[in-house]
């Protein structure tokens, strides 16, 4: 902020202060006295409001067990996840008994040290964070009783 | 009733405790969204969405800041999600720009006869109306709820430097929109 900036922040808050002491504004620099204006205004409340009961209504709603909509909607959503995982690693399972001659000497040759017997337990490390990984967010993901 | 023991009386269950806890919230929750949304039907139903939030989260909140902080948080992210899918830019770019500040300025500025102008104000709230969401709802913050700017830090997740910035562009532009009010050159 170079000078000039910081005279005019020091006038904005300047009248903001007084606005809250509700001082005279006689006497006051011009500056500042047009921002007591803007003051006021900005610290007259908001036209629009939230309802009178509106925390009653809302701990009624945070207190009412869930609707027989919304626990449906969240049954569907699990059996929906379930299916898609299942389809997922039936044709993961399809592909690789089709096509896995093809990859696994490709992968076996990036990997210029493991032989196959590497391979499976790399590959078996790798399904057991997988599935461990699906477990967690199962366990995370149901709400606590 | 502090905060902390507030908290422990929602987690706890104790009648009333957590409509006790929306009505000390809600009066900052709705600056923040409805000065964020604009639209009071659409911020009505964020508020809502915030404090059940909040209900549902609760026993996460580790007392690290303010529950005042904790709580304007949840509101200011459900308000800027609700911006982001709709597409609406919080702050413009021109907000970056920087504003020369008026040098000179006429000394014949009656306050209170300009504040019992009513055209003037209403001239003023439109330019309020018309500033980006941002800084529109920290004006109101530090005006109407008198967050200091740290607090108000807290629950954006701005640094001070710059709301200090956003906070003087504005009211630097809401003065020349008074100033073409009031027909005083610049």
């Amino acid at each position: 902020m170079n000078d000039t900036d910081e005279r005019e922040w020091q006038a904005q808050e300047h009248a903001l202060q007084a606005e809250r002491l509700d001082l005279d504004s006689r006497g006051a620099d011009a500056r500042v006295r047009r921002y007591r204006l803007l003051a006021r205004t900005l610290r007259q409340p908001l036209r629009d409001t939230l309802p009178e009961d509106f925390a009653a209504r809302v701990a009624a709603r945070a207190a009412a067990p869930p609707t027989l909509m919304a626990s449906a909607s969240d049954r569907f959503e699990s059996i929906l996840l379930a299916v898609l995982a299942g389809f997922l690693v039936m044709f993961a399972g399809v592909v690789l008994a089709r096509d896995g001659q093809a990859w696994l000497p490709a992968i076996r040759a990036t990997l210029p040290a493991a032989d196959l017997q590497d391979l499976r337990w790399l590959l078996a490390f790798a399904g057991c964070l997988g599935l461990s990984w699906v477990l967690w967010q199962g366990a995370w993901r149901r709400p606590a009783v | 009733m502090a905060g902390r023991e507030l908290v422990e009386a929602v987690l706890a269950g104790r009648p009333g405790a957590f409509e006790r806890l929306v009505r000390e919230y809600q009066g900052l929750c709705w600056h923040i969204i409805v000065r964020l949304v604009r639209n009071p039907e659409d911020a009505r139903e964020l508020c809502q969405d915030t404090f059940l939030r909040v209900h549902r989260c609760l026993h996460q909140y580790r007392h690290e800041s303010t529950l005042q902080t904790w709580i304007g948080r949840v509101a200011y992210s459900i308000a800027l999600r609700h911006l982001e899918r709709r597409r609406i830019p919080i702050a413009t770019s021109e907000d970056e720009e920087g504003c020369a500040a008026a040098l000179n300025i006429g000394s014949d500025f009656d306050l209170e006869a300009a504040c019992a102008d009513g055209q003037t104000v209403r001239h003023l709230h439109q330019a309020i109306e018309a500033l980006p969401p941002l800084q529109r709802m920290l004006l109101t913050l530090y005006y109407l709820e008198e967050l200091p700017i740290p607090e108000i830090a807290g629950i954006t997740g701005l640094a001070s430097g710059t709301i200090k910035s956003h906070l003087f562009r504005s009211r630097l532009r809401l003065r020349d929109a008074l100033e073409a009010k009031i027909g005083v050159a610049v």
